[in-house]
């Protein structure tokens, strides 16, 4: 008898070295400033202007990406070890908030049948079916949940929440979504960080279940694994966790407070906890696996989930700009916004060798290869293996590569935010499709085709030391498109929910 | 109803009969010790009856008038015709003592038949042979026993019944002294002849005294192999004196006498070693008796080598007399050929009794045809030396060849798999050995003063080395020796780097696969195959290629420890360890980073303290002189005012400036050499330009874990560059990559293992590994063939055409002085000098050359042109070459 992957016991665990990371991250950061400093010292000088443009957009990239850098770091230099909290008292009643839009019953029905027997609370469970299927309802009804549909569908999940809390009153709130299965002992793991009056919300990682099961749920579940590994732990030491939209209880009351999910962002999540925290409530992050998930199958659905993280994220920078918060929680939602601006960055870099190449300008003057490296490559060298150490060795170079080749993600995002536009909120498909998916890559092959060309023409033209500098940088940034796109460029199998025997994830 | 006692089964046969029906019982596996202990016992029992013989024949000189002891010699000849030819029958009787048994009678009566036949004839062939009938009527008497002696001293051997064999062995020499010395003061010659005669009959009887059951036996073989064993060993006497008999047909009189000469002094490597193969017969089937074997007849063999080799022609003259010491420089390659032979032996005896029979006989018919041959064709006792050597060698790699396991079980995949990986692995190393032949190019200057010191005497070529030299010595011992054995041909001095840079390939592979897997290991050798830095250095007669196989030896075992622990690989790292520090002192890095990771996993895991600290103490034990003479070497350059300053070295041109600090740059520099080998200046700079690839590198690392054994290679391969760099800072020279030149095969490692781990695809595998060999390939082809390699001096053009042309009287004026070895080996009896101050001026009629290199440097540039100036005044310039490197002015007056 076979089972759902997300059955099966994880292969990650979420808990950190604190204080080795702590220590890590202090060395790495003593380490770093002065060859930060060495760096920009050298490349701020004046006599090291070459094209202006160029080496603005040079100077911008590098200090964005130094930003971004420190950011990471003194995220991570902020975890801190917390004392597991266990509920005391009666087993509070607890809603938990299924919604589904369309997603096949083979992936609801697990999330649902394990939401029902979890244990800790007296539990009761909602499925919000948007797709008004009556598959599901029986689905529901065979697993002794309440179903509810409502009409009209509007405000996306964040609505769709919203009007079943009109329907559910329990002082605590589960949200899961339709692919993440909880753990019997979830609410055992949680409950006691809302013992706390002020605590709103206690969230919990995101893990892929399916990420062996192709390139694409690999790279992205290596994102993820960096995010809610160090990142969401040093966010927790800093009291700035935000909610990520599954796997999290609430506090019904500070929800309440706040009037429910907004409903006017793709990033809904996001945009509760800037409301949240700037009412002065906290949030808590356990880190424990305690529901599995399943990762974007395809490319197609990959970028589908980032382009609505973006946007929602990039659209929510306003309102981090505007919030009352503390200095240090507006800095940290600043820098999770923000990381969506990377994109511009990848662009600039990749820009370079195709304008040296065809134009003969370049960002930089007065310098040599040798002088280049020595003030660079220090610098590089240890930021990459902060990246590495405090990620814990999970950040993979194809989860590199495939965000170097979603670069045009942000870009399109940056652009649709300032011109104002709406997003809309699309529901990441939960099983892939085993084709080819050239147009969910259709910017990065344009890039790819641009490097390559001007590549081929710079070698035609001329073999100087100078051009074959600017080829290799082409080259490089070649391997990292090619590396990023090409599960898109690849027929994959499609990867079901199905494994081995029953093995039941523990608490 | 049945009464018990009727129905009682029948008794079981006794225990005796039981046993006599199952058979014999196989023979326990034997230890190694136990089998050495055997193996030396009665080598040791052969050599004392050689020189107990020998000790027998000097006494007998003293004895007996000149004219008597010649008849005795005579004798003595005639009793060896005798008995060498039987002697194969001890093979036989190894091999199967039970036919041996049944041999007895048919031996006895031959024996007896020839004695017969001597006896008859004693009296025309005295006159014949102008010896005393009485003499031949003695070696007649001595007809029996050569063939029951011979029977019975096998089927000793193949019992392993070592007191009886040793005490026959010695009971010869012991009689002879005794009753042999006693009967010669008496009856002269022919009393020394009677006591030979007897001391043959004691031998016999000792070894018939052994009357009990056989102790432990192999399985007996059959008549045909024992047959083939016989015949082999009747070869394998053949092609040991085939030599002496055609030498003395085909050379000179006096050449024939230097050979003769050189034979006999040979013939004691080869006597150390008649019993070894003879005991192993007795252990057939197992292959642990094989080694022991082959180590001992080796051990022996070579153990007479390096005794000759330390003075070979004062050894020489002193037996021989001083007409005779200048054969002493044949000593070596011949006794080299002797040791062969023993080895040969052993291989051919276990190919005997497993079945090879055919082929021991085809490649002792070829060895015996090409020794044959080549003999026939020579022109002195060096030509014969070398043709022994040749013939010896032949026999030994093709008896090797056959000894080697047969046909594992096709069932086992496993077995298949690596005999799969042998053939290509053997491929593999064929073809990269083919490759740094095919590299050639002439002596350098390093070279040329590595070979000038090591024709130097022993003694002194230590006493140079701690005086003007700063490298450890063990490469240039084994120079030394190289010169002896094969002379100083461009081959010949490079030999040593030659096969440790060809070894790279299969060591490559047994570590990659040890460590790693098999595709791993088969792309490292596939890399190691074309890698150019292991191909050019492959051809320098200097440490590098020495080094770089130890790096990967002592890496490999630090693996091995750290994962397994075991105390034999302790034991080998220790050996391996000392040795690379040995060739050069910068392996103290290596050592050093691996002594900081052995403590690193101790801190972890106490259990191989012990372990760790006994090899340490060794290691150290090991090191102490090595390092004492480095500390003297130090003291010494000094106290001359040198210090460790650079030595001339071959530059890349403008892009690693030397004498400039190392910056990254000279980093990125010294990594395309490493990797891809040397090549011109535009080559290197447009290579190094591509340093962003390198930076997709560092990002492909990304998420890669950690593995312990991999960040064992990685520290062992970088640290010390990372530390050379460092010192490069102060003293600029010594960021050079020859000095760190050991992480060349580690890097080929693990490239090899990115290679076949990085994606699950085996297409992308295929393809990485065949672009990463492709690009080495294409980096060896630039470096070997573009004449641009600024690595590459053309002394040998240069001074080879020069000599050609000089005639008497001329000169050739170098610049710089340090040319002096480089000119001394191409240009010898050309008279050359360093330019000096005043210019050069040639007799009437004679010419000058004017030889400058180095023309980078100011100092020599200037120097050429003032000298080349000063010539164009007085004289006509003739001609004016120009070389890699190198230029030639010829001036004539």
């Amino acid at each position: 008898m076979t089972t759902d992957i997300r059955l099966q016991r994880p292969a990650w665990t979420a808990a950190g070295r604190s204080r080795r990371v702590r220590v890590a991250a202090r060395l790495l950061l003593v380490a770093l400033v002065p060859l930060a400093l060495f760096y920009f010292g050298w490349l701020l000088a004046p006599e090291r202007i070459g094209q202006p443009v160029l080496y603005g957009l040079l100077v911008a990239a590098e200090l964005f990406n130094l930003a971004q850098a420190i950011g990471f770091w003194w995220t991570c230099a902020g975890e801190r070890q917390r004392r597991r909290r266990v509920a005391d008292g009666p087993p509070p009643a607890v809603d938990v908030f299924v919604p589904v839009y369309d997603e096949p019953a083979a992936i609801v029905e697990p999330t649902v049948a394990a939401a029902t027997a979890l244990r800790g609370a007296d539990v009761r469970v909602w499925v919000l079916d948007d797709g008004h299927s009556d598959t599901i309802r029986a689905l529901a009804e065979r697993h002794g949940a309440s179903y509810l549909r409502r009409t009209p569908r509007e405000g996306a999940k964040a609505g769709n929440i919203n009007h079943a809390l009109a329907h559910a009153d329990a002082p605590y709130l589960l949200v899961l979504d339709c692919d993440h299965v909880p753990a019997p002992g979830f609410l055992e793991a949680t409950l006691g960080e809302l013992e706390d009056e002020r605590v709103a919300f206690v969230q919990t990682p995101q893990y892929y279940a399916n990420a062996g099961s192709g390139e694409v749920p690999a790279a992205a579940w290596s994102q993820q694994a960096l995010f809610f590994g160090p990142i969401a732990r040093g966010k927790d030491g800093h009291g700035a966790m935000f909610c990520c939209g599954t796997n999290v209880l609430f506090r019904r009351a500070a929800l309440d407070a706040v009037g429910g999910f907004p409903a006017d962002s793709v990033t809904e999540d996001f945009e509760l906890s800037i409301r949240l925290h700037e009412r002065g409530w906290r949030s808590r992050y356990v880190p424990e696996v305690l529901a599995a998930g399943l990762g974007p199958e395809d490319m197609a659905s990959y970028v589908s989930q980032q382009q609505r993280w973006s946007r929602g994220c990039l659209g929510a920078l306003g309102a981090v700009r505007r919030s009352r918060l503390p200095l240090r929680l507006k800095l940290q939602y600043a820098l999770s916004a923000s990381y969506f601006l990377s994109g511009w960055t990848v662009l600039i870099y990749m820009s370079f060798p195709v304008v040296r190449i065809l134009t003969g300008a370049q960002p930089l003057a007065a310098t040599t290869a040798d002088q280049f490296l020595v003030h660079f490559a220090p610098y590089f060298g240890m930021a990459l293996l902060a990246l590495t150490w405090l990620g814990g060795g999970t950040y993979t170079f194809k989860a590199f590569a495939l965000q170097a080749a979603s670069f045009w993600i942000h870009v399109q995002s940056s652009v649709l935010v300032l011109l104002r536009r709406r997003g809309r909120f699309v529901v990441t498909p939960k099983e892939g499709v085993h084709e080819r998916q050239p147009r969910a890559v259709a910017p990065a092959l344009v890039l790819l085709g641009v490097l390559v060309g001007a590549a081929v023409y710079g070698l035609l033209r001329d073999q100087d030391p100078a051009t074959l500098n600017n080829v290799a940088f082409a080259a490089l940034h070649v391997c990292v498109l090619l590396a990023g796109v090409l599960p898109a460029l690849r027929s994959a199998p499609v990867a079901t929910p199905l494994a081995r025997p029953r093995e039941a994830v523990p608490a | 109803m049945t009464s018990t006692l009727t129905d009682r089964p029948r008794t079981a046969a006794p225990r005796d009969e039981r046993r006599r029906r199952a058979g014999p019982v196989p023979a326990a596996p034997v230890r190694a010790r136990r089998l050495a202990s055997e193996q030396l016992a009665v080598a040791g029992g052969q050599l004392g009856a050689g020189l107990g013989n020998l000790v027998f024949a000097t006494i007998a000189a003293r004895v007996l008038a000149p004219g008597e002891f010649a008849q005795l010699a005579a004798f003595l000849a005639l009793y060896l015709l005798i008995h060498v030819p039987a002697g194969s029958l001890s093979a036989g009787s190894a091999l199967s003592p039970a036919l041996a048994a049944r041999a007895r009678r048919r031996v006895l009566a031959v024996g007896v038949g020839v004695g017969a036949v001597l006896a008859l004839l004693a009296v025309p062939l005295a006159g014949v042979l102008q010896l005393p009938a009485g003499l031949l009527l003695a070696a007649a008497a001595s007809g029996p026993t050569a063939g029951l002696l011979a029977l019975d001293r096998g089927r000793l051997y193949g019992l392993a019944r070592l007191p009886r064999a040793v005490g026959s062995l010695l009971a010869e020499p012991l009689v002879r002294l005794t009753l042999g010395i006693a009967l010669a003061l008496v009856a002269g010659p022919l009393g020394a002849a009677i006591a030979v005669v007897v001391a043959g009959w004691v031998a016999l009887a000792i070894a018939r005294l052994d009357a009990t059951g056989p102790v432990a036996a192999a399985p007996p073989a059959g008549a045909g192999a024992t047959a083939t064993v016989t015949v082999a060993f009747l070869l394998l006497a053949a092609l040991q004196n085939l030599d002496v008999l055609l030498a003395n047909a085909v050379l000179a009189g006096e050449e024939a006498g230097r050979f003769a000469v050189l034979s006999t002094f040979g013939g004691a490597a080869a006597f150390a070693t008649t019993t070894v193969p003879l005991m192993l017969l007795g252990r057939r089937g197992d292959r642990r008796a094989l080694h022991v074997a082959v180590g001992v007849a080796a051990g022996l063999g070579l153990a007479a080598v390096a005794v000759v080799a330390i003075d070979p022609g004062a050894l020489v003259g002193a037996a021989f007399g001083e007409r005779y010491a200048a054969v002493g420089g044949l000593a070596v390659p011949y006794l080299l050929a002797m040791a062969l032979l023993g080895v040969a032996r052993v291989l051919v005896a276990h190919a005997c009794a497993s079945g090879a029979r055919t082929g021991v006989l085809v490649v002792l018919g070829a060895g015996a045809a090409l020794q044959a041959a080549l003999v026939l064709g020579a022109g002195d006792a060096g030509d014969v030396a070398h043709a022994t050597l040749a013939a010896t060698a032949l026999v030994t790699a093709g008896a090797g060849v056959l000894a080697l396991p047969r046909r594992p079980a096709l069932a086992d995949l496993a077995a298949l798999a690596r005999r799969q990986d042998v053939a290509a692995v053997a491929a593999l190393t064929v073809a990269g050995l083919v490759v740094r032949l095919l590299s050639s190019r002439g002596i350098w200057l390093d070279e040329a003063t590595s070979i000038w010191q090591a024709q130097m005497p022993l003694g002194e070529l230590l006493e140079t080395l701690r005086t003007v030299d700063v490298h450890p010595p063990l490469h240039h011992l084994v120079l030394w020796v190289t010169v002896r054995v094969a002379g100083t041909g461009e081959l010949a001095v490079r030999l040593p780097s030659l096969l440790a840079a060809t070894a790279l390939v299969p060591v490559l592979y047994a570590a990659g696969r040890d460590i790693y897997d098999r595709r791993a290991g088969l792309v490292a050798a596939a890399l190691g195959t074309v890698a150019p830095f292991a191909v050019w250095y492959a051809q320098e007669a200097r440490m590098y290629a020495l080094f770089m196989l130890l790096a990967l030896l002592v890496t490999w075992l630090q693996v091995r420890i750290m994962r397994d622990g075991r105390r034999r690989d302790w034991a080998a790292y220790t050996v391996a360890a000392a040795a690379l520090v040995a060739t050069q002192y910068l392996g103290l890095f290596l050592i050093a980073v691996q002594q900081v990771a052995f403590l690193a996993a101790l801190r972890h895991d106490r259990r191989g303290l012990r372990d760790w600290l006994v090899a340490t103490a060794a290691l150290a034990l090991l090191l102490a002189p090595v390092l004492a003479f480095g500390q003297a070497q130090f003291a010494a350059n000094e106290a001359a005012g040198k210090g460790f300053q650079q030595v001339p070295s071959q530059t890349g041109g403008d892009v690693a400036e030397a004498g400039g600090r190392p910056g990254p740059y000279a980093v990125l520099t010294n990594v395309v050499w490493a990797v891809l080998g040397y090549h011109g200046d535009a080559t290197m700079t447009s290579l190094v330009a591509l340093w962003p690839l390198l930076m997709l590198l560092v990002l492909a690392l990304l998420g890669r874990g950690r593995s312990r054994r991999t960040l064992a290679i990685v520290l062992a391969a970088g640290v010390p560059a990372v530390a050379l760099f460092a010192l490069g800072q102060l003293k600029p020279f010594v960021f050079e990559v020859r000095y760190f030149i050991g992480a060349v095969p580690l890097v080929l490692l693990l490239v090899a293992r990115a290679a076949t781990s990085w994606s699950p695809r085996r297409l992308t595998q295929v393809a990485v590994a065949g672009i990463a060999t492709a690009l080495l390939a294409a980096g060896l082809a630039d470096q070997q063939l573009n004449g641009d390699n600024p690595r590459v001096y053309d002394f040998r053009g240069a001074l080879r055409e020069t000599a050609e042309r000089a005639r008497p009287g001329d000169v050739i004026v170098y610049t710089p002085a340090y040319l002096n070895h480089v000119v001394a080996y191409y240009a010898e009896g050309v008279e050359a000098r360093p330019l000096g101050e005043e210019p050069p001026r040639p007799e009437r009629g004679g010419r000058v050359f004017v030889l400058a290199s180095f023309l980078d440097k100011p100092q020599y540039r200037d120097a050429a042109a003032e000298a080349v100036r000063a010539l164009d005044r007085r004289h006509e310039l003739v001609d004016e070459s120009r070389y890699p490197q190198i230029r030639v002015w010829e001036f004539e007056r």
